[in-house]
């Protein structure tokens, strides 16, 4: 069985990156809120969160990701779902058949996801 | 119905929704079951079991969850069963024991995600929901049930209105 981790990675300067690994569902999605609220409360200019390696991800998680992305854009921080170049294929059809690859928005690179958090915001 | 292959009776806490996860897995290991349509269960299975973690048993009550799973000629169907107060909205409209957190996208992936389903029971009844997941697919359930809408102002998906036409 996959390590279930969520980690958070401060190596990209003004950019932040939730790396969320394995499998996560409701027992671990309070854990990525906290996570993410932490990551936001530091204020940076984009917020990435990271689903190259995650194999199995469920409506818990995508509402924590979907909060995440609201509070973002209250307070003025780019965010963006990193799904990788090989992503699981199951993460993947989850992503598609909600609609939200548009929304959140998502990317399929680390670097396309770098660019995006550093952006300037849509509306500055 | 023949005798499930699998029966789990476990605690309904959120830490149970994996062992059920690998349960299918350990179970479609031995069935026909191709790696999409196995996706798709363990997604549709895990939407099922977290409605009966998150909505029925009232706060502080350990309830059960109940899963059987039986497997045929075409079809592995799982049976996920509570004995709790069951998801009817109150009389005043609100959810009766979702959290806030609830995105409300479990049914929708339920559907999208399973060849064909079933929920059952009643305001003090539990709740059951059967899904069947077939072998082979003559097509993509979430083409024929597409999910809708998209995330609301309050945090909870807002489906859109059906056609009036369609």
């Amino acid at each position: 069985m996959d390590a279930r981790t969520i980690a958070l990675d401060a190596r990209h300067g003004d950019v932040l990156l939730v790396v969320i690994r394995g499998e996560h569902d409701i027992y671990t999605a309070p854990k990525l809120r906290d996570q993410l609220d932490e990551a936001l409360g530091q204020r940076p200019v984009g917020l990435v969160a990271d689903l190259s390696g995650s194999t199995f991800l469920d409506s818990s998680i995508l509402g924590a990701l979907l909060e995440a992305r609201r509070q973002a854009l209250e307070s003025g921080v780019n965010f963006v779902v990193n799904l990788g170049e090989e992503p699981e294929a199951g993460v993947q059809r989850i992503l598609e058949i909600t609609g939200l690859v548009p929304v959140f928005p998502v990317v399929r690179s680390a670097g396309e996801a770098l660019e995006s958090a550093r952006a300037a915001p849509a509306d500055a | 119905m023949d005798a499930p292959v699998v029966r789990l009776d476990l605690p309904a806490r959120p830490e149970g929704v994996g062992v059920v996860r690998q349960a299918l897995v350990g179970v479609a290991d031995g069935l026909a079951l191709d790696g999409t349509v196995l996706s798709d269960a363990k997604m549709a299975v895990t939407e099922a079991c977290t409605n009966a973690v998150v909505h029925a048993y009232e706060p502080g009550h350990d309830g059960r969850l109940e899963v059987d799973m039986f497997a045929d000629d075409a079809a592995l169907t799982v049976v996920v069963r509570d004995a709790g107060i069951g998801m009817q909205p109150r009389e005043d409209g609100q959810d009766t024991h979702a959290p806030t957190a609830a995105l409300g996208l479990g049914l929708p992936l339920i559907a999208a995600l399973s060849d064909e389903f079933e929920v059952r029971g009643g305001p003090g009844d539990g709740t059951e929901v059967s899904m069947a997941f077939n072998y082979e697919r003559a097509a993509d359930p979430a083409a024929e049930n597409p999910i809708t809408g998209g995330p609301g102002p309050s945090g909870r998906w807002t489906l859109d209105e059906p056609d009036p036409a369609g």
